[in-house]
């Protein structure tokens, strides 16, 4: 690889080695070109100032030559520029090859590098994956070698422990039998050592029996002795007891006239003194007859003096019942003048009690009277109502009726219209047949039949006309008679209908009074927002934050009694309220607690009370029913023997007979009726009982 | 409240009757007790001393009533106002003052003043107020705590207008009735009378 790129290499360099050669041969074209300017330059210079000098003598066709001359030099230089130019450009186009050749060069330089480097690369690569390769085979063989081993070493161990195990078992078991072997020949030494010492015993006490006996011996011979000394000793003591005896009773005789020595020393002083007393003897007796007159008089002053004393007493009630009444007369004068003041005030002409009652009874009787006026109004009130109802449905009838007979009238009307027509159309009819006639007669000769024709014509318009009279006169008292019951009934109706329209006035009036309306042409309207409404619902209002309270209260109430772990709301009444539930039940407990102690305390005392009770009197007081007491004696003979007492309505206490008490009739008789003494009675009682237990 | 000098038109007289109703209402709730005495003042209308609520919500009240009640009257559709006095516990009627208008209608058609003097209108209304201040001392004693409403009986084909309801026309069951005395501006006739429930 190396190889060929030197060669190429060098081959390179060979072309840029000709290209500068032609380069600088370029170059030196140019400094030619440049030199041969320059030459060429200094060349119009010098002929320029001849020129000069020359031109001002020459003349204008000088002028022209040179001014074509300069032209010609001017277009020369710069052609000889522009080729400069040229060589100038080919130069740096040159310059440029090279340099775009060179980097080229480079370029492939470097790529060939690169490509060198990559290779490189790849084929380490690829040895690395074949080591990977085979480590990780390694690797695997070796962790199967490490897992075979594990295994090996587990069961290795597991043999181990076991063998261990049994080691430790043989070991223990070999302790045991040495410990056993040396215990049992700690035991058999010492059961030698014992053998010996109990015969070394055996041996000692032999000889100390020996020793007792004989110290026996020599006792048994001290008690001889001793019992004869004490025989001797209690001959003496009885001796010495008669002795004291009598030393006791001189001593008393000693005393005794000791006695008997102060006595009549007394004696002998009272002696002397015996006349002095007989002379206060003599100034007592007078004192005492002139004291008992006295007393006699005292007592008499007594009397006169509880005399007075009750007079006085008598008196003073007598001076209070005076005022007493005096006050009760001035009362009872101002409730006279009062009294007569009510009969100027009301005028009713009062001037004794009697009046006033008269005009009390009449005004009550005024008043029942009245009362039963009240009563008769409302009754008949009530009446008139029915009445008044009962009169609207006759109305009713009546109305009805009327219309009926409206009805009839104008069917009569109507048939009267008919008869009249009919009438009309008889009358016609007539005329059209006198009409007839008449032609009949005036086309006829008058001949015979005419005047009877004539005749019957009269005769017939005389019975038609009678007829008509006769009808006209029948329908006018048909008329009279109907009208005449008409009027007469309908002045009757007229009447009715005029009481129940006044009553009815009154109704309505009365309906109007209370805010009767017809709703027909009447409506009642009221403003919505109205006081009343307002206040209806402000009282709702009231009523049902009142309501919620109530429940609030009777679910806090609740709580507190079922033990308060339910009302734990989340309001802060409610935990004002938990918390005073809790103070609540403390002071509950507390105050429960102190009534505990108080009544153990209670309890405690008066037990102990009725204990000293009963040791210091020897009575037990129960008290069995309602005031009934019943008292058990602690000298009773048996259990049941009691006294029964019973504190009667006014507080006095009685005995009540029992099996007991009707054995100690005597001392009831004595202490209770007699001495009228309970506390001595039972005092009694106790040192009867206590007698008779300590004599038995 | 004064219409011309010489004659009352239907707008003097409906203005006439309405002051007497705002009036008369101020008395009888005074009287009555129905709001304290410490709520009412004191002014002098009729050649009288009357009372008259400062209470705000209550003169509100009033001046619209008494507003619609003018146009009513105008329009001669009025029959009657009644003042219901109800008990707020038992919710039962104690008390009803009713006030019977008669319009002449002819005066709506011809617009000539009518001849009756302001002075014997005013005598009217005051005797009218003395008698009903005079009839309190004869009705029962209302010791529970109560309301009033203002009931308005119109022509059935009149329009409600807003703000207002149809309402029951409150009788009292089993009362006493007094017919008190009436005034006339010689278009509107003017009957008062109460209604007192029975003190069994």
């Amino acid at each position: 690889m190396d190889i060929p790129f030197d060669i190429s290499s060098y081959l390179c360099y060979q072309e840029v080695a000709a290209e500068t050669s032609s380069f600088k041969m370029d170059l030196d074209d140019d400094t030619a070109v440049i030199t041969t300017l320059k030459s060429f330059n200094s060349f119009i210079n010098r002929p320029e100032l001849p020129q000069r000098l020359s031109e001002s003598s020459a003349g204008s066709g000088n002028l022209q030559s040179q001014y074509k001359r300069r032209m010609e030099l001017l277009e020369a230089a710069e052609k000889v520029q522009s080729k400069n130019r040229y060589l100038q450009l080919d130069l740096e186009k040159k310059q440029i090859e090279m340099s775009h050749k060179k980097a080229r060069f480079e370029l492939e330089k470097m790529a060939s590098d690169s490509a060198r480097d990559l290779e490189h690369q790849v084929d380490q690569n690829q040895e690395l994956l074949g080591r990977i390769k085979r480590l990780e085979n390694k690797e695997t063989e070796a962790a199967k070698n490490l897992s075979e081993q594990e295994e090996a070493n587990r069961n290795l161990r597991k043999n181990l422990e076991g063998l261990q195990k049994k080691l430790e078992e043989r070991d223990a078991k070999l302790n045991a039998a040495n410990q056993t072997i040396s215990s049992l020949k700690d035991e058999s030494r010492e059961l030698m050592m014992k053998i010996r010492n109990q015969d070394s015993t055996i041996s000692a006490q032999t000889l100390e029996t020996q020793e007792l006996q004989e110290q026996l011996d020599l006792q048994r011979r001290k008690y001889h002795e001793v019992s004869q000394l004490c025989q001797n000793l209690q001959a003496a003591e009885s001796s010495c007891a008669d002795h004291l005896f009598k030393i006791k009773e001189l001593e008393r005789r000693l005393v005794l006239q000791e006695q008997d020595i102060a006595i009549v020393k007394t004696v002998k002083s009272e002696v002397a003194k015996v006349p002095d007393l007989e002379k206060e003897v003599k100034l007592l007796r007078d004192d005492n007859a002139f004291l008992r007159e006295s007393r006699e008089n005292c007592s008499l002053l007594k009397e006169e003096v509880e005399g007075l004393r009750r007079k006085l007493e008598r008196m003073e009630k007598i001076k209070e019942e005076l005022i007493n009444m005096e006050l009760e007369k001035e009362r009872v004068t101002e409730k006279l003048q009062a009294w007569e003041n009510v009969s100027q005030s009301t005028g009713f002409n009062i001037r004794k009690p009697e009046d006033l009652s008269r005009e009390v009874i009449q005004i009550q009787q005024k008043e029942i009277a009245l009362k039963e006026q009240n009563y008769a109004l409302n009754s008949r009130v009530r009446s008139m109502e029915h009445s008044q109802s009962e009169l609207r449905l006759e109305l009713n009838q009546q109305r009805n009726k009327t219309m009926e007979e409206q009805k009839k009238r104008e069917t009569h009307d109507a048939l009267v219209r008919r008869l009249q027509k009919r009438v009309l159309l008889l009358t016609k009819e007539r005329d059209g047949m006198r009409a007839i006639l008449e032609s009949y007669d005036s086309e006829l000769a008058p001949t015979e039949y005419s005047p009877q024709l004539n005749k019957r014509v009269k005769e017939a318009e005389e019975v038609l006309q009678r007829v008509q009279n006769h009808n006209v006169e029948m329908e006018v008292s048909y008329m009279h008679l109907f009208h005449r019951q008409k009027i007469e009934d309908l002045e009757a109706e007229r009447q009715r209908l005029e009481e129940q329209n006044n009553i009815l006035e009154m109704r309505l009036e009365r309906h109007n009074l209370q805010g009767d309306y017809d709703p027909v042409k009447t409506r009642v309207l009221h403003f919505k927002m109205n006081p009343t409404s307002v206040a209806k619902q402000q009282r709702q209002q009231e009523v049902e934050a009142l309501e919620e309270e109530i429940k609030h209260l009777r679910e806090l109430v609740c709580s507190l009694q079922g033990g308060g772990a339910v009302a734990h709301s989340h309001d802060d009444s409610s935990l004002h309220s938990s918390n005073l539930s809790i103070n609540l039940r403390k002071q509950i407990e507390s105050s429960e607690l102190k009534n505990q102690r108080l009544k153990e305390v209670f309890q405690k005392k008066i037990q102990e009370f009725r204990r000293v009770c009963y040791v210091l009197t020897g009575y037990q007081i129960d008290l069995t029913t309602e005031n009934q007491y019943r008292l058990s004696s602690v000298f009773a003979e048996h259990m049941d023997d009691s006294l029964l007492f019973k504190k009667g309505s006014n507080g006095n206490m009685q005995l009540m007979e029992t099996e007991f008490s009707k054995t100690l009739g005597e001392m009831v008789a004595l202490h209770l009726h007699h001495q009228k003494s309970i506390p001595v009675f039972l005092s009694a009682v106790t040192l009867e009982l206590f007698s008779r237990q300590t004599s038995a | 409240m004064t219409s011309t000098l010489q004659g009352i038109t239907l707008k003097g007289s409906s203005e006439l009757v309405a002051d007497f109703f705002s009036f008369g209402i101020n008395s009888i709730l005074y009287q009555r007790g129905i709001y304290p005495p410490e709520t009412f003042s004191r002014v002098t209308h009729y050649d009288m001393s009357l009372h008259l609520t400062t209470d705000v919500k209550l003169k509100n009240y009033m001046n619209n009533v008494v507003a619609q009640l003018k146009e009513w009257l105008m329009e001669c559709t009025v029959q009657k106002l009644v003042l219901v006095i109800t008990c707020l516990e038992t919710n039962e009627v104690l008390e009803r003052w009713q006030f019977d208008i008669q319009c002449d209608k002819s005066a709506k058609e011809n617009c000539a003043p009518r001849e009756k003097s302001i002075k014997a209108i005013q005598d009217e209304i005051r005797s009218v107020i003395r008698q009903i201040t005079a009839t309190v001392t004869f009705l029962p004693l209302l010791d529970t705590p109560c309301a009033f409403d203002l009931l308005v009986y119109i022509d059935k084909d009149n329009d409600v207008p807003e703000k207002w309801e149809e309402s029951g026309p409150r009788i009292i069951d089993q009362s006493e009735e007094v017919r008190l005395r009436s005034f006339t501006t010689s278009i509107h006739k003017v009957n008062s009378m109460v209604a007192y429930k029975k003190n069994d």
